[in-house]
């Protein structure tokens, strides 16, 4: 019965984790960037929803959207003005930029924030059912919820939608996309906007489940790299897998070697998944 | 910047000034002196896989943490000599950079990039586990209050890894590592075995990185597994490479001295701005001169201000 419930708890934790890497994935596929800020964008998303949820008193779940638009903006703002200046650089310095990206937001949310901790406190959030003997936390389910249908959103988005598709042209083939008219510089911006809107979202639900403070973001990062890799670059459903596996990793280690080697769990999976296929569990061999 | 005899000319003018630091220098420079030497010394070892090879390690603070622990467990537990110390962390390193190469140097890019900062997370939190290297706790070494030792120390072991890299930059094994970087299977066709030269490099870069962990240790007498295997050293030591200029020899060592001074002046005359000021310098410095210093010094006086705007030219969308 403990081993079920670690297992729902994994899976539950599984899917905010998929959301997290959800928007690094996307960024690190398309535009080939390795994005370190991802975790501050995380964080600025919690901070978003958690001044809307305390100063506006708005439903912490009602707010989501509100904190994509606030933080889609900033990415695009920062694609299209900083980063595109460097995109065809060698790939140390798109690390470098975005890490020196990151201690600047640290440093621009301890100053504005300070550095107490904190976090969205709604009233159900300890509320819990039971179902068949297990004990389901409703604001994990739901986060899980808005976490997997976002996902699937994305996906559709990109197979679908017109710009999902010119944003899939442009990581395919660059030079033949703009020969079809498609304008890079605005679906770099779109794409990267949409990265960190969706890291804004996770922000939001991952204040709702946890503490949040301006120096989360490192070891955000770090795991949603663990997800992105685990999942593979090509497509929002393996990111869900890589997310739930994780978290179910995380878990089950606590539970049966010791709290403290989940690290050593999530990173051996990722040096072995990156020695065994490179290309993600679910990724296709090229 | 690399032609020989502008290099004799820096050492033979620069070398006796830095030994001489101890003793014309107030004790903070000479302090500062210790950390930016080491901190040199991380950015020569990286420049080795990272800058000549082009194999971005995120995983060398693993070899700093190794170093110290090396000098921290034969020094805390065992009662040796720190000598013994850093022989031990050295073996520890070199063993690890080519236990783990083997595997990990097959993969390129971002994917190397990232399965060595997982090693980095993977050996911190076994160490963290580790009995004889004090668990969580860490270990706490004995006092020696020689700034000067090691100060000259520091010293003595930057000397020595630039040493390797100007030897690097004009031997053949060097100029392999220059042929993988710009192209591996060009290189394993002209008939460099690249396995070979790629886990040598890697092991060369332990061991400076290494040396420079142990001398840390015993410097600051306490070591735990946070602090030993620090990741964003890892960081500090690519910026500090890449902000000089990685494939070059002094490249690393003019970044990381002006890196350190830069936020060593900032952050005793403002201490607030300091972790700002560095965010905004590495993002001025990636988009208005990438290649990093020793480009900028040399292609400066052909072009002038104009530099800065060729390399927005070049790399923008």
């Amino acid at each position: 019965m403990l081993l079920a419930q670690v297992l729902l708890n994994g899976v539950l934790l599984g899917g905010l984790y998929a959301l997290m890497a959800m928007g690094l994935a996307l960024v690190w596929g398309v535009l080939n960037i390795v994005n370190l800020a991802h975790g501050a964008f995380i964080m600025l998303g919690a901070y978003v929803t958690y001044f809307l949820f305390t100063k506006a008193h708005l439903d912490p779940f009602l707010a989501l959207p509100f904190t994509a638009l606030v933080l889609f903006c900033l990415g695009y703002g920062l694609q299209r003005g900083l980063l595109n200046l460097v995109i065809r650089s060698p790939m140390f310095n798109t690390l470098l930029i975005t890490f020196g990206l990151e201690v600047v937001l640290t440093f621009l949310a301890q100053t504005a924030f300070s550095a107490d901790f904190r976090t969205i406190n709604p009233d159900y959030a300890g509320a819990n059912f039971e179902l068949a003997g297990l004990t389901v936390p409703q604001v994990q389910l739901a986060a899980f919820v808005v976490a997997t249908g976002l996902s699937i959103g994305l996906w559709a988005f990109l197979l679908r939608s017109r710009p999902g598709r010119s944003i899939r042209a442009v990581s395919q083939n660059l030079l033949a996309a703009q020969l079809q008219g498609i304008e890079p510089r605005r679906i770099y911006a779109l794409t990267f906007g949409l990265g960190t809107a969706l890291a804004g979202v996770a922000g939001g639900l991952y204040g709702t489940v946890s503490q949040i403070n301006p120096y989360i973001g490192a070891s955000l990062t770090a795991k949603s790299f663990v997800i992105a890799i685990i999942g593979g670059l090509d497509n929002p459903l393996g990111v869900i897998v890589g997310g739930i596996f994780l978290g179910t990793a995380e878990l089950l280690t606590a539970l049966y070697i010791g709290p403290t080697y989940t690290e050593v769990a999530s990173f051996g999976i990722l040096v072995l998944v990156l020695l065994v296929k490179p290309t993600g569990l679910l990724g296709r061999t090229t | 910047m690399t032609s020989p005899a502008r290099i004799v000319l820096i050492a033979l003018v620069g070398v006796p000034l830095l030994v001489a630091v101890p003793w014309i220098g107030t004790p903070v420079v000479v302090q500062f002196g210790i950390n930016m030497l080491l901190m040199a010394t991380l950015a020569q070892g990286w420049n080795i896989i990272g800058g000549y090879t082009g194999y971005s390690s995120f995983g060398n603070s693993v070899f700093f943490g190794l170093g110290a622990y090396g000098v921290g467990i034969a020094m805390a537990q065992f009662d040796q000599p720190f000598w013994a110390g850093l022989g031990l962390g050295l073996l520890l390193a070199v063993g690890f950079a080519l236990v783990i190469g083997l595997p990990v140097l097959r993969l390129k890019g971002h994917y190397f990039a990232i399965a060595t900062l997982g090693l980095a997370e993977v050996v911190t939190a076994i160490v963290s586990n580790i009995p004889i290297a004090g668990q969580n706790v860490g270990l706490v070494l004995p006092l020696l209050k020689s700034d000067v030792l090691f100060y000259e120390l520091a010293l003595g072991l930057l000397l020595l890894s630039t040493l390797v890299v100007f030897w690097l930059s004009r031997s053949r094994f060097g100029l392999g590592l220059i042929a993988i970087r710009e192209n591996e299977e060009a290189a394993a066709a002209m008939g460099v075995c690249t396995t070979r030269y790629k886990i040598l490099a890697f092991m060369l870069s332990a061991a400076l990185t290494s040396l420079a962990g142990g001398i840390n240790a015993y410097y600051i007498t306490f070591i735990d597994p946070a602090g030993a295997f620090d990741i964003t050293l890892n960081v500090k030591m690519i910026i500090m490479a890449v902000f000089g200029g990685p494939g070059t020899v002094l490249g690393p060592v003019a970044g990381a001295l002006l890196l350190s001074l830069v936020s060593e002046i900032l952050s005793s005359k403002v201490t607030n701005i300091a972790g700002f000021f560095f965010g905004a310098v590495i993002i001025a410095a990636v988009v208005l001169m990438p290649r990093g210093l020793s480009d900028l010094i040399r292609q400066f006086r052909g072009t002038g201000w104009r530099y800065f705007l060729q390399n927005i030219r070049d790399h923008r969308l």
